[in-house]
């Protein structure tokens, strides 16, 4: 149990309102007794010590050792004394000095009471009328809302603004649209919105334009992807069976993860909803015949009570194991519908909260038929098959033609042995042959000694079907041809799918007894089903039919799914609607979305948490009317800008006065990254994308990555280390409220993993590619300077030069390249350039010379030492010209069938200037394959001392066409409002620019082998982008 | 074109924030008077970093290892002899018993089937089953007096991380330490964790949660098996400047952004994070690059044999992050192995023989580096053991031990605790502790001082509450255990 005190609460409140109210035995003492006493001295029927403490006239009557209280005299009160001397509870356990000082103090005030104590009491701790008007399990009352008219757009303002205004702060001021969109849109549907989406809200002046964005999103198949997620974190989905280390696959959970995917789209009502989950089964006829495709859902809608890990089919099918499978699924239940943790009571009656160790059994009834302990079931053996009768006809017939073949091919075979038999029998003495013959044709067993001996003599006579292939290689191969067709002709079967479900056998119905200390090994009293007394209406518990003649089932999950969404459950709608606002605000109204217990926390605004969920079912418990009345308020389309004034009065934003700034949720940064680079895939719903550990230990997708993160196999046992990384739930049971954390792990993956690294290459692409729909804004960058950067290095090209004509065909780039050459088209020889090509060490003149062209980044003084070779003996040989910008002839080299030695000395060169390396036929241009390899030094004025290898600096791969520096505002602005949503400021795009100019100044000197500078330089820019707060945070 | 960008991330925190490391001081020194106390408070923006910081008093350690040992080893086997137990061996226990599995419980009194013998100058009793923690005694300040008053994992487990029994959700001592002292390195996260390959200790995450602190105080957990980070190295192509280039961009894009939003505490973490990371790559690849040690110390940690490698492995590179200036570094074992309700008397020689010699090479390595006097050395569990049978069937050879809160052993050494002598006493048959008991809130209040941090000074303000580690529960420095 967990060590709360809410009496020392209490305390404080008393303390800080000066509020003199009298203890209590009901309001204050009873707690403390609970927590520590009864469960020896009232919980239960035998009383330790005769000693029984639920009332106070049993405490002054007391137990075998007398009166444990006497009114009035706390030295006299032996209950204090035990305590005090630590006598008491037994084991040491203390009970905190607090909660002593309130005992003695009521029992110098006489011991007083609330009221006049019952004449007689039953069995139990019952509850009291204190714990009964605990604000959760008071009934849902729609407050009425404060008339404010400014600063209002609907009531969940005004029931806001109320606190607010004792604070003297009001809500922040409207946010941006381009806030707001980004906002519906990460919250609606998990993705952002395209640059094409937002120009057209911005622009968009109707007075509507918000809530139609909003009607949009919800619209959008989206919505149930990235909500699903959401209830599927509560629900405990995964794809694994977990509980043991073998962690096996749970191949058909993802139809139920689609059922809530397509209920979320459809708007299925709530209430609805969770009954199907409850009581799919219960809903409908036992099927005949095939599966309706209503019936699919409603049994899919079943999985819900299937998520829990469950180990009895992977060696944990033990009592304790199905107990566990039980007690999961209560939590889940529990966690989601009812926001209480009911586990403690297995063992024992709830510390804090009124639900008797009794009541958890009367819960647990009304699933147990379902779990069906006595005949239980594992999870490989409880499916449903999706075969219909069509199917199953199909199939039938494909079989009958199955049988056929292999009959045929069974006599094949037959056929085969006997002759190849025959074939060897040949082979020995004639007088052998009929004792060889009669012992092979004797089964085994039946051989008599002297036939075993024979055969044993004479083992190539051997001939069985295993070896036919060594005496018969085509008889064989004929065979195997035969297998092939028949297995073929079994593939043609219509694939047999299955549905996880929950359902109950007529007829079968397991009851529910109490485990003596929550031992299953230990059942004691038989109990009903039932719902918690404490949801239930005052003295009346909420009982159910054990079997209700009406159904085929017992109708028990039926029933209790009515209960919870017949609208007087306490708990259910304040729970859901809480965790919606929990979504949307990062926090939950009640902080603890799983806990409205006494162990929870207190609602910031109870009249909101009320008016939420009276207005949700009112509106026919519509989940997308939800998104709709919180969305349009005005605390959601609030700034999330800090301000000193109100920080001051609510440092911790309690009341909201501002928009909560979040994180985006793991999936959604990984699908935003994907959404931003082109990369993600629409296909929508179906199996999961299996996951499979890398070469270094990280669990990633596999089959196909581009899909959303919904679709990713959830393994309990191998978390995606993406997702992990940036806090998804690793599935233990469920999960009511993910961590968002920040550190280390999470930076070293954005800066170097190898997905971040590939979208962004990929974001890089698209740039280059796609139009921005924003005009880039005037800028300051000089782009001359890029100019002059870019042309730095090696470029790759055609023309024709001599010594005496000069140029007569200038430098041309070629246009087309791939990994490996730089050419005049795909096809060769190309129809205008022949075979003129470039590669890495060298190339081939053709119709032009081929030209290798280096352009210098600086002013300095250069240099260059390398070789030149025509490998070939054939043709006329090549001729190498060295050439500068000042056409200036630097070296001259006619070779064939050699290698000679090229240098350049100390050439003093400008920034811009070029040195070519030209290489023509001599003659003939056949056979004219040649090397020329080396290296460039650059000794620059400033200092820096450059090498420029001639082979490492070859680039080439990509479908990179050359962009001009002119471009880049444009392409940058396109990253920016993939990124962003919004096109750069001109601060943004001038740093940008400059960026870009460092990042190829550097490669210049440095080229990466296979990376194209600029391409490089551009992908270096979006990996900023998606690594950027801007980008990972929702304001 | 750089003039509206505050290139400098120093100068950029001085105009856009406060530290923390100035909140935390600020909060001390107004609590002791030495500050004006001001008028009105002006509300500013939290911001926090993880920069070194001074500290009132005399701290006497820097950094700490938490050698943690989840399950609850078994007092009366290991550290705690209780020879009237052994000598009454299969009889009735005398007293009550708070049992957890009350179906398997029973009173049978059971001894220890281990020899105890003296060690050291300080003659400290120690099992047979730890000879190496034996030879280490003149060390460490063994306390035998530990109470959590809860018997359950969990419960225990939280009060040792974060101050109260069983809640969940607050920062942990660690979290604590690193807040309020920053770090000594600016390349290695202050709080690291080094888990188990066998997965995560018993609850998990929360194990280093910054719980309601900001995320840059959580522990930073390094896998268990090389790459022990992942990510750690950007591809060739981009090490150097292209990466440096990258960061900067990165950072100016951030701190723009920042600027629109100033008081954001999780933007400035990230901030801070990809910073972090960057140092990160450089140096923790060669703080977890144990190749360079010389093989004595593998040897002395057991990195030669397969029964003590892996922990082994991970002792040693704990002694390298501090040596490197990590502030609290801890190590789990996977579930909890300590945790012997069946075949204690297989199971318990197997977790001894995993971890005593890596924990007293630890030690012994620390010291002869001169690390010891500024290292404080925890090892212990959540709880101990029963001194009654746990009965799992059987002719006995199941037997084990239930849980006990109420009584248990831990050691510290280093960092200017006792070396050689022991503390507290429990009873005759090791249930509960009876002399001066020590609880977690003690612990963690002793440690913070030796931090040179008042456990009732360092607090943090959430939803209008001053929060400690301490909760202001009863507690105090035991300063028995101080030299």
């Amino acid at each position: 149990m967990l060590n709360r005190r809410p009496i020392s609460l209490l305390i404080a409140l008393f303390a800080m309102t000066g509020d003199v109210r009298a203890i209590t035995f009901e309001k204050d003492i009873r707690p403390i007794l609970r927590e520590h006493c009864y469960d020896c001295h009232g919980a239960a029927k035998e009383l330790k010590g005769q000693l029984d403490l639920r009332l106070r006239r049993l405490m002054v009557k007391g137990g075998k050792s007398g009166a444990a209280i006497v009114p009035g005299d706390p030295s006299a009160s032996r209950l204090l004394t035990r305590i005090r001397e630590g006598e008491m509870p037994p084991n040491g356990k203390l009970v905190p000095s607090d909660q002593v000082s309130v005992l003695e103090k009521w029992i110098k005030a006489g011991a007083p009471t609330a009221r006049p104590e019952p004449e007689s009491i039953g069995e139990g701790l019952g509850i009291t009328e204190e714990e009964r008007s605990y604000w959760a399990f008071q009934p849902i009352r729609r407050p009425s809302v404060p008339n404010y008219t400014t600063g209002v757009r609907t009531p969940i303002d005004a029931l806001l603004l109320k606190r607010l205004k004792q604070k003297e702060i009001s809500l922040s001021p409207e946010a941006g649209k381009l806030t707001l969109i980004r906002r519906a849109y990460f919250g609606l549907i998990g993705l952002p919105p395209k640059p094409e989406a937002v120009k057209k809200f911005l622009a968009d002046k109707s007075s509507t334009a918000y809530e139609d964005l909003i009607d949009e999103l919800l619209a959008s198949k989206n919505y149930g992807e990235r909500w699903a997620r959401h209830w599927l974190d509560i629900a405990g989905y995964a794809d694994s069976e977990g509980h043991t280390e073998v962690d096996i696959e749970r191949p058909y959970a993802w139809r139920y993860r689609d059922y809530v995917i397509q209920s979320l789209n459809d708007d299925k009502p709530f209430d609805r909803f969770i009954t199907e989950q409850l009581a799919g089964d219960e809903l409908m006829d036992q099927p005949k015949g095939d599966l309706t495709p209503q019936q699919i859902e409603l049994l899919t809608a079943t999985g819900f009570l299937r998520m829990a890990a469950d180990g009895t089919s992977s060696g944990a099918n033990t009592t304790e194991g199905q107990n566990q499978v039980i007690a999961d699924t209560l939590k889940i239940v529990s966690t989601s519908l009812l926001g209480l943790s009911v586990g403690c009571a297995q063992c024992h009656d709830h510390r804090y909260d009124p639900i008797s160790q009794k009541d958890y059994y009367h819960l647990r009834a009304v699933f147990e038929p379902a779990f069906n302990g006595a005949g239980w079931q594992p999870p490989t053996r409880r499916r449903v098959s999706l075969y219909t009768e069509a199917d199953r006809k199909a199939a039938g017939e494909i079989e009958k033609v199955a049988v056929k073949l292999s009959q045929e091919r069974s006599a094949k075979q037959k056929e085969f042995v006997l002759a190849a038999f025959a074939k060897q029998l040949e082979t020995y003495p004639k007088d052998l042959q009929p004792k060889l013959r009669a012992a092979w044709e004797t089964t085994a067993a039946k051989r008599t000694p002297e036939q075993k001996k024979l055969l044993s003599k004479h083992p190539a006579a051997n001939v069985n079907n295993g070896t036919l292939y060594q005496y018969n290689q085509k008889a064989a191969d004929e065979l195997k041809k035969l297998d092939k067709g028949i297995k073929e002709q079994r593939a043609k079967k219509p694939a047999e799918e299955f549905l996880r479900v929950m359902r109950e056998t007529p007829g079968k119905i397991s009851k529910t007894r109490i485990f003596h200390r929550g031992d299953p090994k230990h059942p004691t009293d038989e109990v009903q089903p039932a719902a918690l007394t404490i949801g239930s209406p005052p003295d009346r518990q909420r009982k159910f039919q054990g079997n209700d003649p009406n159904l085929p089932t017992t109708g028990r999950r039926l029933a209790y799914a009515r209960w919870l969404t017949s609208g007087r459950h306490p708990l259910t709608a304040r729970v859901l609607v809480n965790r919606v606002w929990q979504q949307h605000f990062g926090r939950g109204l009640v902080s603890t979305p799983d806990e409205f217990g006494k162990l929870g926390e207190m609602p910031t605004h109870p009249e909101l948490l009320d008016w939420l969920a009276d207005e949700f079912m009112a509106s026919g418990w519509s989940l997308k009317q939800l998104h709709r009345t919180i969305m349009t308020s005005q605390v959601y389309r609030q700034s999330s800008k800090f301000d000193s004034a109100r920080a001051a009065a609510d440092p911790d934003n309690q009341l909201y006065w501002r928009k909560p700034v979040s994180r985006l949720d793991a999936e959604v940064v990984r699908d935003s990254i994907l959404a931003t680079s082109g990369a993600l895939g629409s296909l929508f719903l179906g199996a999961p994308t299996a996951v499979l550990a890398d070469a270094d230990g990280q669990i990633v997708e596999g089959a196909d990555p581009s899909r959303r993160s919904i679709y990713i196999q959830v393994r309990r046992s191998r978390p995606v280390s993406m997702l992990a990384t940036f806090d998804a739930p690793v599935m233990e049971v469920n999960c009511a409220k993910r961590q968002s954390s920040t550190v280390a792990p999470q930076s070293l993956l954005m800066m170097n993993s190898k997905f971040v690294l590939k979208q962004a290459g990929k974001m890089s692409d698209r740039i280059l590619k796609e139009s921005p729909v924003h005009s880039p804004p005037k800028f300051a960058f000089d782009l001359d300077q890029l100019t002059a950067v870019m042309k730095a290095g090696w470029s790759f090209g055609y023309g024709r030069y001599t010594p005496s004509n000069k140029w007569t065909k200038p430098f041309t780039i070629f246009p087309y390249h791939d990994d490996k050459y730089w050419k005049g088209g795909k096809k060769m020889p190309d129809e205008k350039l022949g075979h003129t090509q470039i590669w890495a060490k060298g190339g081939h003149p053709g119709q032009f010379a081929a030209i290798r062209r280096w352009t210098s980044p600086s002013t300095g003084t250069v240099s260059f030492s390398g070789s030149f070779g025509h490998p070939s003996t054939n043709g006329t040989g090549v001729i190498g010209f060295l050439v500068s910008n000042t056409n200036e002839l630097h070296g001259q080299w006619t070779i064939k069938t050699k290698t000679v030695k090229t240098e350049l000395k100390n050439l003093k060169i400008k920034a811009g200037d070029t040195l070519d390396f030209i290489v023509d036929g001599n003659g003939s241009i056949t056979s004219d394959s040649f090397t020329w390899t080396g290296a460039i030094t650059l000794k620059s004025d400033n200092g820096t001392v450059s090498t420029w290898d001639v082979e490492k600096g070859f680039y080439g791969k990509g479908d990179y066409k050359v962009v001009p520096a002119q471009e880049l505002p444009k392409r940058i602005t396109r990253a920016w409002e993939l990124a962003y949503g919004r096109p750069p400021s001109a601060g943004e795009l001038d740093s940008a620019l400059e960026f870009v100019r460092r990042q190829l100044e550097h490669l210049a000197g440095h080229p990466v082998e296979k990376h194209e500078p600029l391409k490089l330089a551009m992908s270096n820019l979006c990996q900023s982008l998606l690594n950027s707060n801007e980008f990972l945070y929702v304001d | 074109m750089w003039t509206d960008e505050p290139t400098n991330r120093r100068e950029f925190l001085r105009r856009n924030a406060m530290g923390i490391g100035n909140m935390a001081l600020a909060t001390m020194l107004a609590r002791q008077n030495l500050l004006a106390t001001p008028t009105s408070k002006p509300v500013v923006a939290q911001s926090f970093d993880a920069r070194a910081r001074t500290t009132l008093g005399e701290p006497k350690a820097k950094a700490m290892i938490s050698l943690f040992m989840h399950g609850g080893p078994s007092h009366m086997d290991l550290t705690d002899p209780k020879p009237e137990l052994s000598k009454r061996h299969g009889q009735q226990y005398p007293g009550e018993i708070q049992y957890s599995f009350a179906n398997r419980a029973s009173k049978k009194l059971k001894g220890c089937q281990w020899e105890f013998q003296k060690h050291g100058q300080c003659g400290t009793e120690i099992s047979e089953l730890l000879p190496h923690t034996a030879g280490i005694v003149d060390d460490i300040c063994l306390v035998r007096s530990m109470y959590t008053g809860g018997n359950g994992h969990e419960i225990s487990i939280r009060f040792w991380h974060g101050g109260i029994r069983g809640v969940v959700g607050r920062p942990t001592m660690g979290a604590w330490l690193t807040y309020g002292l920053g770090s000594e390195a600016d390349n290695l996260p202050a709080y690291m964790v080094l888990k188990d390959p066998g997965g995560n200790p018993t609850d998990g995450a929360s194990n280093w949660s910054n719980g309601w602190l900001p995320p840059l105080f959580r522990g930073t957990v390094l896998r268990a098996k090389e790459p022990r980070i992942h990510n750690l190295t950007p591809p060739d192509y981009l090490r150097g400047e292209l990466q440096r280039q990258n960061l900067d961009f990165l950072r100016s894009l951030n701190e723009r952004h920042l600027a629109a939003n100033p008081g954001e505490r999780d933007l400035e973490a990230r901030i801070e994070s990809y910073e972090l990371a960057a140092r990160m790559q450089v140096a923790a690849t060669e703080a977890l690059d144990i190749s360079g040690e010389s093989e004595a110390t593998k040897k002395l940690y057991g990195i030669n044999d397969k029964v003590t490698e892996e922990y082994g492995k991970r002792c040693l590179i704990a002694r390298r992050l501090v040596e490197r200036g990590v502030r609290f570094v801890q190590l789990f074992l996977a579930g909890q192995p300590w945790d012997n309700h069946k075949q204690i008397a297989k199971y318990l020689p197997q977790v001894c023989a995993r971890t005593d010699k890596p924990c007293a090479a630890l030690v012994r390595d620390l010291k002869a580096r001169g690390l010891l006097d500024s290292t404080i050395v925890h090892w212990g569990g959540e709880i101990g053991r029963l001194p009654v049978t746990e009965n799992n069937g059987g002719n006995g050879s199941n037997d084990g031990r239930d849980h006990n809160g109420q009584g248990f052993s831990c050691w510290v050494a280093g960092g200017g605790f006792k070396g050689g002598m022991t503390y507290g006493e429990t009873d005759e048959f090791g249930h509960r502790a009876v002399k001066d008991i020590v609880t977690p809130n003690d612990y963690q209040a002793t440690v913070l001082h030796q931090f040179g941090l008042d456990h009732k000074q360092l607090t943090f303000q959430y939803n209008g509450q001053e929060k400690t580690l301490t909760n202001e529960h009863t507690c105090r420095v035991v300063k028995e255990l101080l030299a």
